[in-house]
């Protein structure tokens, strides 16, 4: 869970406030209580403002509205609000079957031991990417695998809209094929539109529930 | 500002120097909304911190001993 900022804030003024007096009166520390407090002031405390801060970093880096920031992601920000059902990304994100607040990673990141670590990484390639080369045009961006089915089904497994639906049982060979990644949720026809940023002039947005 | 004559309370001082300009950065990077600022508080602000604690402890364990 992200440590509050404003909490984190008032922390760091704190242990500022604390180094400055030890600043100015470093012969405090002859005595034992104050070799006491230069360890906690100079030691514990920055460990743990920083430690928090990080936590709150990670934490910050999973919202939409940080994905978003670049500008090469406004045309995916864009899709997530098209007026129509059959688009992935936006039926997710209006229904709320994704968080809003960070609906990019929810859906992203990868649901294995080391996919948050991985998501980072790829983060860290992206900020590379955007401002140290040209970033290709929203159109061009790619997955850098086929999109995994076990992202799907961190939710939809046991669902009663993906357990029963008509479609899904229509064959018998289609759920345990689906759950071994053998066909593919958005890429083998059924879900397929997604994002298709290429479209988007042509399509009417909803931008209700703001 | 002096810095004291003391070795072991101006390695002291230095160290909270360090230490003060780390933790601003590190308040900056908070309230700092963009896609650097991450970057920045680790790779700046950390470099701060980290040097802050190295030079606090490298202040302790250069105390000369007393010869009892």
């Amino acid at each position: 869970m992200a440590v509050p900022v404003a909490f984190l804030l008032l922390l760091i003024l704190f242990c500022v406030i604390l180094i400055a007096a030890l600043f100015m009166r470093p012969g405090a520390t002859i005595t034992r209580g104050g070799k006491i407090l230069a360890f906690l002031v100079l030691f514990c405390l920055p460990i743990l403002c920083m430690s928090m801060g990080v936590s709150n970093q990670l934490e910050r880096s999973t919202s939409t509205e940080f994905c978003l920031s670049c500008h090469t992601m406004e045309a995916f920000g864009k899709s997530l609000h098209v007026d129509d059902p059959s688009y992935l990304a936006a039926a997710h994100f209006q229904n709320h079957r994704v968080p809003a607040g960070s609906s990019c990673y929810t859906c992203h990141t990868d649901y294995t031991m080391f996919g948050t670590f991985k998501s980072k990484l790829r983060g860290l390639r992206h900020v590379y990417i955007y401002y140290l080369t040209t970033p290709p045009a929203p159109e061009k961006i790619k997955l850098y695998e086929a999109y995994n089915n076990r992202e799907c089904l961190h939710c939809h497994e046991g669902a009663r809209s993906f357990e029963a639906g008509a479609v899904h049982n229509s064959d018998p060979d289609l759920l345990p094929a689906i759950r071994a990644n053998k066909k593919s949720c958005i890429s083998s026809g059924c879900h397929d539109v997604v994002h298709n940023v290429a479209t988007l002039n042509n399509v009417k947005l909803w931008n209700g529930g703001q | 500002m002096m810095l004291s004559e003391n070795p072991f309370e101006r390695r002291l001082q230095i160290a909270g120097v360090f230490l003060i300009l780390g933790l601003l950065v590190e308040a900056l990077c908070l309230v700092w909304k963009g896609p650097l600022a991450f970057l920045v508080f680790l790779g700046l602000g950390g470099i701060l911190l980290f040097a802050g604690i190295v030079v606090y402890l490298f202040s302790l364990v250069s105390i000369p001993h007393s010869q009892d």
